[in-house]
């Protein structure tokens, strides 16, 4: 025979299962694979286009392009709203979402990350 | 007895967002009340001229968290229509059943929402504890809880790999189960009804005369829902179920909601059954032909429109949202005539107010 | 001398009663927690808040007066102190007299007519509203409480509280008499506590904070003090009038069976906290006058015509 579906039998049922919330920070957390977290860099493939800085929407990606070998590619983790829309926009697969939170601070203004420096042409 | 207003104002344990509403009240009687919005306007039509369509995809996600996947799904069809592309099968049945979640989730959200201003702490816990399946199936395909970033203008930004298919698929009946329960709780339990029967009826006059859309209207016997009556790919295939009730109180409110969470679960299962192969987006070109256009959907708290308009460059010349709370609000100073001081808990929360979504 | 002041201060005084109230607001939440599939705080949680509580800042508004606000929880705090001396815990007598059943009856009674003095003496407008709604639900549930704690009192032949404790060694628990009368005793206690259901008075959606909205600091930690201690003195009360004490060859076994029986009356307060959503304030006024006086009159004249 079904049970009821009353508010009694849930808090009985609800007593003897274990509890759906965990202690973070003193227990671990576990985020899925795609999850959009801080943004890092395949440098190798990178090529100072500029796509991912034309198209980010917050403004938090800068270019400073000399010439064709001398560049710097500078992300604002603070502006930063965690879109993708930069991994979708690099045709070379080189800017992409970790699945790392980003550490909270109480200076958001000093969170600057490098992400590629480039002067001259590499051997 | 003399007259005293109370302020529920910009803060107050009662909302989610800020709202000022000064209510005048004699005794346990409720008279009348003002309103007053705008603490949350942020200029988003404004913004949205000032940058380019690529951006304002993700810019219009801001508007409300949410219902933030209508919001971008309005906004793509708008553009897709004005470029004149369409997007594949496959691509638009992922759409629909992120809405078709996103509805799910909102829905249990309000109904934490409900139990905890009438007392039932307990019914609040257990709704937001399946409601957490729901962001689980939702950060498995998109990566993230609340802000999806799914849509894309000629598509959907990632595929559903079979695995994840599978996961769903077991998510689904998982939350089908649980979700049943707290439901028929909800539907069953004669504290929620003494509570929320007979308060703050509205007749379906007053509802056309206002213009309120969504499951506010449906309480009250006003028969209109987007997903058939504006139906875009997929839902011209699906035979959604409308449901209405006559009473237009706040119980036929709350039941509509009830009605619509388990009629969203049942399309949800039959968009990943029968989801089509093939690619999930097509190329979009960033410049934008002149014109202008008008699409509507259904949004969990009604109908949502926006109008665009492009002058042939790659930023919109003038964007306008048009969002379900803004009518329901200004009823809400009829409706809270004649009320027990006890009941604006009520009132206010069958409406679903997203004051984010009312401001922009 | 020396034992007066153990009582006073010790046990089961001062220090005895905070013990127990802390606790008992720890297990309160707990169990309120797992309720609702939570994990709960950990056990130095409520002595924690209450050390925090003490060392934030004390804020008022300008026509509010500091000494009266400052005097009204500490009056509440002694009163229910006092109430809780003549109480026997586990067989173990401080005081007692002829008549301080309703003595502890009035003293009880002294946290609600303060409480409705500090809504009125902070002057903000939720604070006024709360206390009308705390004294319109004391109208409402003090009667039928009052009623049917006269039965154990009509059934033992005596007023006071220990002798009614005793006599239930030769008779029997009460309870067994009076089951009805546990059950109209136990809605009593919520309301006189204000929890949930019948938390009206401070029913956070409707009024922020009921009474307690403009206070902080100090003034808070010694309300939330009284509220936890006027639960505690409550949960003896009852258990005492409807289980009482009997005196077994183990003696142990009696203050394990006492101890029992208190822990089952928190597990019956939680739970009903959990199930049933607030009531309304005419809905309670219906509930009260309409149910409750009827049936614990019935109860009362059940117990008389039982003596007879």
């Amino acid at each position: 025979m079904r049970r009821k579906n009353n508010l009694f039998n849930a808090i009985i049922d609800a007593l003897v299962s274990r509890p759906d919330t965990i202690g973070y920070p003193f227990a671990e957390l576990e985020l899925p694979e795609g999850y959009r977290g801080a943004i890092v860099i395949n440098a190798d493939n990178c090529t100072g286009c500029g796509l991912c800085v034309r198209d980010c929407p917050a403004g938090a990606l800068k270019l400073e392009k000399t010439s064709r070998d001398e560049y710097r590619l500078t992300h604002y983790p603070a502006r930063c709203a965690y879109c993708s829309q930069c991994q979708n926009s690099c045709t070379r697969d080189a800017i992409h979402h970790s699945n790392q939170l980003v550490d909270a601070t109480d200076r958001p203004r000093e969170l600057v990350v490098i992400l590629k420096d480039k002067n001259g042409e590499c051997d | 007895m003399n007259k005293i207003s109370i302020p529920i104002g910009p803060h107050h344990p009662l909302l989610k967002e800020p709202l000022s509403m000064n209510i005048e009240i004699t005794g346990e009687k409720v008279l009348g009340g003002s309103l007053r919005l705008g603490y949350v306007h942020r200029g988003i039509e404004k913004m949205a001229t000032q940058r380019t369509y690529v951006q304002d995809v993700h810019l219009i996600e801001r508007i409300c968290g949410i219902c933030s996947h209508i919001h971008t799904t309005t906004f793509c069809n708008a553009v897709e229509t004005l470029l004149g592309i369409e997007v594949p099968p496959r691509g638009l049945y992922i759409r629909a059943l992120m809405c078709e979640l996103e509805r799910v989730h909102s829905h249990l959200l309000w109904l934490g929402i409900l139990a905890k201003h009438v007392g039932l702490d307990t019914v609040f816990m257990h709704a937001w504890h399946d409601r957490e399946l729901v962001l689980d199936i939702m950060e498995g395909i998109s990566g993230g809880r609340v802000s999806h970033a799914a849509n894309q203008i000629g598509g959907v930004r990632f595929d559903i790999s079979d695995k994840q298919a599978e996961m769903i698929n077991v998510n689904l009946v998982k939350l089908k189960q649980q979700v049943s329960g707290v439901l028929d709780v909800i539907e069953n339990e004669p504290a929620l009804q003494a509570r929320t029967q007979g308060v703050a009826p509205v007749s379906a006059e007053l509802i056309k005369d206002y213009c309120v859309v969504g499951p506010v209207a449906r309480a009250s016997g006003v028969d209109v829902d987007m997903r058939r009556d504006d139906p875009w790919s997929p839902y011209d295939k699906l035979d959604v179920k409308v449901i209405t009730r006559p009473e237009g109180d706040a119980w036929a409110r709350t039941l509509i909601r009830v009605l619509e969470t388990r009629e969203s679960l049942r399309l949800c299962k039959i968009l990943v059954e029968d989801m089509p192969d093939g690619p999930v987006s097509v190329w979009a070109s960033r410049k934008v032909p002149e014109g202008e256009v008008v699409t509507r959907s259904e949004a969990p708290r009604g109908e949502v429109v926006y109008y665009v308009r492009s002058d042939g460059s790659d930023k919109p010349a003038r964007l306008k949202v048009r969002t379900p709370t803004l009518p329901v609000l200004s009823l809400l100073p009829v409706q809270l005539s004649a009320i027990h001081v006890a009941d604006i808990p009520v009132v206010l929360a069958g409406i679903d107010l997203c004051v984010a979504c009312a401001d922009r | 001398m020396i034992r007066s002041l153990f009582i006073l201060f010790l046990f089961p005084g001062l220090g005895f009663q905070i013990l127990c109230g802390l606790a008992f607001e720890w297990m309160d939440r707990k169990l309120l927690a797992r309720f609702q599939r939570r994990v709960g705080p950990p056990w130095y949680q409520p002595l924690a808040d209450l050390i925090k509580l003490f060392s934030k800042e004390d804020l008022l508004p300008e026509s509010a007066s500091g000494l009266f606000e400052m005097l009204l929880p500490l009056l509440s705090m002694s009163a229910v102190l006092t109430a809780g001396l003549y109480i026997p815990i586990a067989g173990f007598t401080s005081f007692s007299f002829e008549g301080d059943l309703i003595v502890i009856q009035f003293l009880m009674s002294v946290p609600t007519l303060a409480y409705y003095l500090a809504g009125i003496a902070s002057v903000g407008i939720y604070s006024i509203i709360g206390g009308g709604r705390s004294i319109l639900q004391y109208l409402s549930y003090e009667v039928p409480l009052l009623i049917t704690i006269s039965g154990p009192a009509v059934m033992a032949g005596s007023w006071s509280v220990a002798e009614i404790s005793q006599a239930q060694a030769t008779m029997g628990p009460f309870v067994i008499f009076q089951p009805l009368g546990l059950i109209l005793a136990i809605i009593g206690l919520i309301g006189k506590l204000k929890r949930d259901p019948l938390d009206i008075p401070s029913a956070s959606s409707e009024v922020v904070g009921g009474s307690l909205t403009e206070f902080s600091g100090t003034k808070l930690g010694f309300w939330y003090l009284v509220m936890d201690i006027q639960a505690v003195v409550g949960i003896f009360l009852l258990v005492n009038l409807y289980f009482g004490w009997s005196d077994f060859s183990l003696p142990l076994l009696g203050i394990g069976i006492f101890i029992f029986l208190c822990l089952l009356m928190v597990v019956i307060l939680s739970g009903t906290s959990a199930i049933f959503a607030r009531l309304r304030i005419d809905q309670l006024a219906g509930l009260g006058w309409k149910i409750l006086v009827p049936l614990s009159l019935l109860q009362l004249g059940f117990v008389i015509l039982m003596g007879v």
